[in-house]
């Protein structure tokens, strides 16, 4: 029996296809959101089941997760992405006790029993400070793709300091900065551990470990370092870090069919 | 006429009203369909669902009356006393006297909400400096400005010291405006030492009892002022009567919390919960009337209660809510996660246990005062918190911040923390401003995950 999952977070889309006896992914894929979340995710859905030969009666059960979940209309039941989180890192590192999840425009902290059950979580959504967005304002003001942050926060000898806790100041920030001669790695380093800093401050307190990294922003070089220096913790970067929230849905719509 | 308890729409209540008349239904001269608040400007209801109860009908009447109920009293020559900040002591003092209406100007930091913003009056702080780094609350001198809400009242009272440092700001604003206030102190209740002389307080603190007699010879200059202002003596016996009604509006509160905090289907929403708690405070400008709203929920709650009939789902995830909300839709958003309410701390608790009866008047309002939960050290909420949460049996704990509110920076963590560990329950913490709209879509996958969290603990 095939399951699906979808994620429709606020800058990807994410779907994964799972066979449910075995918990084995058949395919997985990614794509950018828009405006008509529904119809796109629908589309990445079409797509991966027609790459492995499979046709949208051959999934029994659709859970929908992410910002958009609501909008998916196809889904058969809607859950956070905190639990799909929990879910999908505990199907990969059983032993993780956090997971820390960056995307493009929030970022989470979620506790977990050893059982890999949800404890507790703590969310941010209001600051992009503490986010991918963060990431991607930089990128646009130094002129920079995305995926070569890291490469040059790599070779950073003393990162900035990014005092301001808003992402429009640190911008014009980051301007001062550029124009008083620091150079772009310094200044990428710097606000890598400025995102680091805030994922730390929302968690209050001493997270378990191992913790375990997901989201768009761990694919960024540095990030994971960056996040330990913060956490003063081991970081693990998920295996595919950018699917686990689609992983765990698909992982509870299985259980959801073998309920039924 | 009797339908099956649940939330519903305006719309609906349109349809209920017209069928609760039908069916004979006899409602105070402030009655009416509920309709008529939108058409005054009560935008907000257009967005919540109420209980669709007569009672419930009877509550919503009430408080959306309330400025019309202050104004009636000006024109019928009654002396007008704006309490700030207290919770509950001096409008007990105030109506212990006849002629006199209490009220919270406090209160007006629904306002915003429930107009949806058209009223103005947080434009009007901002213009005045007090912008959003400032609780909502700041609504309040919005409305003492314009006054388009309540008439100005013959006296402000407001207590200061280990209170509330924003709304003691927005008073001192208020004052320089030229409202002139009489300030009393709270001083900040400590733990007493060893040796030293004590009493025990509601809520299981303790203080000493030096603290009680300077918080007593506070009361007493309210006092003083209350006798000048209306021309009457507010005697001991008067106090001791007006302290009796307190209590028959305590008792029913805390009948009506335990029903509905403690039955297998929930009797009544949280919204109706949060509205009738809030009567203790401030009676909502009518002490006997708020007697009578109370018995009417407190039927209505029994009955069902005895039916086993509920508003929510049985296997609703059972939530202990610290902080008031400044936006009320978000008690709707809770049970729509699948949660209820099972114990709140609105930062008046203490404004829900009897006040002693057996102690001189002056003397017991001063207790009942000093066990104010935002008095004392943030610890002592939090054990207040977790003993009330235990006993109702919270599986897990919100606390909604206020925004700009000084005292939630610092309380949040204390709270969370002792609840994290002495009852170890999930804790979620949110931002309520008085309009959640564009941010509802986090706030509600904040709720279902706390839910889905408790969900998933109860199958381990």
């Amino acid at each position: 029996m095939i399951c699906a999952g979808i994620d429709a977070g606020s800058r990807t889309i994410k779907v994964v296809l799972l066979e449910s006896d075995t918990l084995a992914v058949i395919a997985a894929d990614t794509m950018d959101q828009g405006v008509e979340q529904d119809a796109l995710a629908m589309r990445l859905l079409e797509r991966l089941l027609q790459q492995n030969g499979l046709r949208r009666g051959d999934v029994h059960t659709i859970v929908a997760t992410g910002y958009g979940r609501k909008l998916i209309t196809t889904a058969d039941a809607t859950v956070t992405e905190i639990t799909c989180q929990g879910c999908g890192v505990r199907q990969r590192m059983p032993q993780a006790r956090t997971v820390v999840d960056i995307g493009g425009q929030d970022s989470k902290l979620v506790r977990l029993h050893p059982d890999g059950a949800v404890a507790d979580f703590v969310m941010n959504d209001r600051c992009a400070a503490g986010t991918g967005r963060f990431l991607e304002v930089l990128a646009t003001r130094l002129g920079v793709k995305l995926g070569s942050l890291g490469t040059l926060a790599g070779k950073s000898q003393s990162p900035a300091i990014i005092s301001n806790m808003c992402v429009v100041f640190a911008e014009t920030e980051i301007v001062g900065l550029l124009a008083s001669g620091i150079g772009p790695e310094d200044i990428v380093a710097g606000v890598q551990a400025s995102i680091a800093t805030r994922v730390a401050a929302m968690a209050g307190r001493k997270v378990g470990s191992p913790v375990v990294f997901t989201g768009g922003v761990a694919l960024v070089p540095g990030m994971d370092d960056a996040l330990e220096s913060a956490l003063e913790e081991p970081v693990t970067i998920a295996p595919d870090p950018q699917i686990t929230g689609a992983l765990g849905a698909a992982i509870l719509a299985a259980r959801r069919a073998s309920d039924r | 006429m009797n339908e099956a308890p649940r939330r519903i729409t305006l719309d609906e209540w349109d349809r209920r009203h017209a069928e609760l008349w039908a069916a004979g239904l006899r409602e105070p001269d402030y009655g009416g369909p509920l309709r008529r608040h939108v058409d005054d400007g009560d935008l907000r209801l257009l967005s919540l669902e109420m209980d669709n109860s007569a009672a419930a009908l009877r509550l919503w009447n009430f408080l959306l009356t309330e400025e019309e109920r202050l104004h009636r009293a000006r024109d019928e020559g009654k002396k007008i006393v704006g309490t700030m900040k207290d919770l509950g002591t001096v409008p007990v003092m105030a109506y212990s006297l006849p002629d006199v209406v209490a009220f919270y100007p406090d209160g007006a930091w629904w306002i915003p909400c429930v107009m949806q913003r058209s009223a103005g009056l947080l434009e009007i702080a901002d213009s005045l400096g007090l912008d959003d780094s400032f609780c909502p609350v700041r609504a309040m001198v919005g409305a003492y400005v314009n006054e388009a809400h309540f008439p100005i009242p013959e006296l402000t009272t407001c207590s200061v010291g280990a209170t509330c440092d924003d709304v003691s700001a927005l008073a001192q604003r208020l004052e320089a405006l030229g409202f002139p206030i009489l300030w009393w102190e709270m001083p900040h209740r400590r733990r007493p030492d060893a040796e030293e002389a004590a009493v025990q307080l509601s809520g299981g603190f303790r203080a000493p009892e030096s603290q009680i007699a300077w918080v007593q010879s506070e009361l007493q200059r309210v006092r003083d002022a209350l006798e000048e202002h209306t021309g009457q003596r507010l005697t001991d016996e008067l106090l001791a009567a007006g302290i009796e009604r307190a209590n028959r509006v305590r008792r029913r509160l805390a009948e009506l919390r335990r029903l509905a905090f403690t039955a297998d289907a929930c009797p009544m929403p949280a919204l109706e919960m949060l509205i009738a708690e809030m009567l203790a405070i401030h009676f909502c400008s009518d002490q006997h009337e708020t007697i009578r709203v109370l018995e009417d929920l407190l039927e209505e709650v029994e009955n069902r209660v005895r039916s086993g009939v509920g508003v929510l789902a049985p296997q609703a995830v059972r939530v202990f809510w610290v902080n008031p909300v400044a936006d009320l839709r978000v008690m709707n958003l809770l049970e729509d996660a699948g949660g209820r309410i099972c114990g709140t701390e609105y930062l008046f608790c203490h404004a829900l246990d009897p006040i002693p009866e057996d102690l001189p008047p002056m003397e017991a309002l001063a207790r009942m005062a000093l066990a104010d939960p935002m008095a004392g050290p943030s610890a002592d909420r939090a054990e207040r918190i977790c003993a009330e949460a235990r006993r109702f049996g919270a599986e897990a704990v919100v606390i909604s911040h206020i925004p700009g509110a000084s005292h939630c920076a610092i309380e949040a963590a204390v709270i969370g923390q002792m609840v994290r560990t002495r009852l170890a329950l999930p804790v979620l913490e949110i931002e309520v401003p008085p309009i959640t709209d564009s941010m509802e879509p986090t706030l509600r996958t904040r709720l279902e995950a706390l839910i889905e969290t408790v969900t998933e603990r109860r199958k381990r």
